[in-house]
């Protein structure tokens, strides 16, 4: 029994330290991808472009049911009219990075890692290697780097079509008068605070775990159909897990001294 | 073909082994291998299965370090090689992987022309495409070069597998069980290939297999290694006259003989008898 | 169009969609535009008590927002807050004697700043103060003072609890 233990907290430990190893590497690489803009525009599209349709659904949809579930609350206490602050402020803050997060993590962590994954069962990586190409530097830096790009962009147009949605329901369906909906919003949501700590800040945070995360996966899976399998399933797993547990962290850091 | 060397020691060696121990876990692979790889010459290296005829290939290549042993390439103690070193190593080395390692998204143009963008991206386009062109004329493939290694049969999956390892005119070719999985034809092919290719290009080859006949068609020189270390030598003529129960029995493919039939187990009739119980 | 012709184009306009939600978030729901989007005069009023008014809150004048709260101080030598207003430069005729309050939008929303044109023909300049204030309504102030008004009285009625029009505060 303790000995198992042992065994799972070494291999916890010595799975930590190759991904740290292997963060540090993918960083000393990142440079070398600069000179080779084409690379990562091939990555941009495959993680950034054909995630579109999902975020946008996505937010669009989240959108709409804040401003249903908030306009019930607020309508009680004769505040419909801050509607758009609560539409505003859950999604700057707190959703739009989150959930775009997550969806990333399913729709472009998990093909990153399988295709990583694969590359690595049929050799190609190998054969990177002896043809003295590092699949450091090739293969996996231009990934990670246009992984942690295109989710701050995924988060912030999930949040303005979220917040898009949330004025077609609460103006357009539910009546709110359209210059308070703004007007409050403006009032309350300030650029730094919450435009730039939660959209920007956190989703960088966040889309540097995820792409880590999936990057990794794909790198140390075995080399076998069911290891792919197994490193998609958890790349998705960890990814949602870290994104939440540091969500919370986030959350407490920047926001938690204010008000 | 040119002339066969009593022993490789005779010709210049290009790859040097000496004491070589690797272990996988707490499994030893190889214990205590020498072996010399003679310039100029095709080298094959056979054994059953399992023996670690791949892991050989990696230790030449630097992509994995011997628990203890040399392995000398060209003048380069490849363990002790530092990153930059071994990198600039390895252009001069071409590897034909079992599975061909191609590129799966893309084509068979550019998985030959990958190497070479990668290490000459000046490279002006026409010079490129000559380049190309000339590499998958030499595996005959210069007609499918718009092709996806998805629409490729298996055999010419391997030749542009080939081409794209020659595409760095490399002095060393390794080629990991370049024979398994084709049909007579694409064997023939490939026999054919890996022999002028050595011969026209200058090159010094490495064939790992363990498909005897046509091992000893283009072979200058065989190590048979079983048991983590090389149990016999010589060009292919001696080993087939050799006179040891083991070399016999892998070089004419018997059933049964010093390498047994069944995996070491307990006796079978008491295994029986045991009536499934857990012991 | 070659293939990746069309990658490149299609990255690209999902840099600029990213890039516009940005602007999208900072100009429209944050209100950064009104922020130095035209230029703005600086005015002073000394409160005894500001409420719950914030930096960033309105500051308007017959119910049109003119500009914003910029910084809430304590004065050390009489301890009274002082606001710090920035008006737009558009309302650079607001009389010397214009007086503000400190206001609530409903009865549960957020304070602002308003503004009462007096009737003086010298106008506020950059750096001026503004004389005449009266400060927030604070809710535990007031109903106190209907307690201690009701108490002088002499008791006619029994001190019921305060019915405070809002409640509990």
């Amino acid at each position: 029994m303790i000995a198992a233990l042992g065994r799972w907290a070494l291999t916890v430990f010595a799975r930590t330290g190759r991904a740290s190893l292997m963060l540090l590497a993918i960083l000393a690489g990142l440079p070398s991808v600069l000179p080779r803009p084409r690379l990562l525009v091939r990555q941009l599209y495959s993680v950034g472009v054909l995630s579109l349709p999902i975020i946008v659904v996505a937010g669009l949809f989240v959108g709409m049911v804040l401003a249903l579930q908030g306009y019930t609350t607020l309508a009680d206490f004769g505040a419909a009219g801050s509607l758009g602050t609560v539409v505003a402020l859950s999604l700057v803050r707190e959703l739009g990075p989150v959930v775009a997060a997550l969806l990333y993590a399913g729709r472009a962590g998990s093909a990153l890692t399988a295709e990583i994954a694969l590359m690595k069962a049929t050799e190609q990586l190998s054969g990177m290697e002896m043809m003295a190409v590092d699949p450091v530097r090739r293969v996996l830096a231009p990934r990670f780097l246009a992984g942690i790009l295109a989710v701050p962009l995924l988060a912030a147009i999930f949040t303005a079509v979220g917040i898009l949605g949330g004025y077609l329901v609460g103006v357009g369906l539910l009546g709110v008068d359209d210059g308070a909906w703004w007007a409050q919003m403006q009032a309350k949501v300030q650029p730094l605070r919450d435009v730039v700590n939660g959209v920007v800040l956190k989703s960088f945070v966040f889309g540097v775990v995820a792409n880590w995360i999936a990057v990794f996966e794909g790198h140390d899976a075995q080399p076998t159909s069911e290891g792919i399998g197994r490193a998609t399933t958890r790349s998705v797993v960890n990814t949602s897990l870290a994104v939440l547990g540091l969500d919370f962290v986030l959350t407490a850091l920047l926001f938690g001294g204010v008000r | 073909m040119p002339d066969v060397p009593d022993s490789p020691a005779a010709a210049d060696s290009l790859v040097r082994i000496r004491g070589l121990r690797f272990l996988r876990g707490t499994r030893v692979i190889f214990d205590g291998v020498d072996l010399d790889i003679p310039r100029g010459r095709v080298t094959a290296v056979m054994g059953p299965s399992g023996t670690g005829k791949t892991t050989l290939l990696r230790l030449i290549g630097g992509q994995l370090r011997p628990a203890a042993g040399s392995v000398v390439l060209d003048g380069h103690e490849v363990p002790a090689l530092r990153r930059r070193e071994l990198y600039a190593l390895r252009r001069r080395i071409g590897m034909l992987f079992q599975s061909g390692a191609l590129f799966t998204d893309l084509s068979v143009f550019e998985n030959v022309a990958f190497p070479l963008r990668e290490h000459y991206p000046r490279l002006p386009a026409r010079l490129l495409r000559t380049l190309v062109l000339m590499k998958l004329e030499a595996v005959g493939l210069r007609g499918a070069r718009d092709l996806k290694p998805a629409e490729l049969s298996g055999g010419m999956a391997r030749r542009v597998a080939l081409a794209r390892a020659i595409a760095l005119d490399p002095m060393l070719m390794l080629y990991d069980e370049p024979f398994t999985g084709q049909d007579p034809i694409s064997m023939g092919v490939l026999v054919q290939l890996i022999r002028t290719l050595n011969d026209a290009l200058g090159m010094t080859s490495v064939v790992v297999s363990h498909d005897v006949a046509e091992v000893c068609s283009i072979a200058d020189y065989v190590y048979l290694i079983s048991g983590g270390r090389v149990v016999a030598s010589g060009t292919p003529a001696e080993l087939r006259a050799s006179g040891s129960d083991w070399v016999g029995q892998f070089m004419h493919g018997l059933p049964d003989g010093p390498v047994p039939f069944h995996y070491p187990a307990r006796d079978y009739a008491s295994e029986l008898l045991d009536g499934g119980g857990r012991s | 169009m070659n293939p990746s012709r069309t990658v490149e184009v299609l990255v690209g306009a999902f840099v600029m969609l990213g890039l516009a939600a940005l602007v999208f978030l900072a100009m429209q729901v944050s209100g950064l535009t009104s922020l130095g989007a035209d230029a703005a005069y600086r005015v002073h009023a000394r409160f005894e008590n500001v409420g719950g008014l914030k930096v960033r809150s309105p500051v308007s004048m017959a119910g049109v927002r003119i500009g914003r709260v910029t910084a809430i101080d304590i004065d050390p030598q009489t301890f009274q807050a002082v606001v710090e207003l920035s008006i737009s430069s558009r309302h650079a005729n607001l009389p010397a004697d214009t007086s503000a309050k400190i206001l609530t939008s409903g009865l549960l929303g957020e304070q602002f700043v308003g503004l009462e044109a007096g009737g003086a023909d010298a106008v506020l300049k950059d750096g001026s103060t503004i004389k005449l204030t009266q400060s927030a309504l604070v809710l535990e102030n007031l109903i106190s003072q209907f307690l201690f008004s009701k108490a002088s009285e002499g008791r006619p009625e029994t001190p019921a609890p305060a019915p405070g029009p809002a409640g509990q505060p």
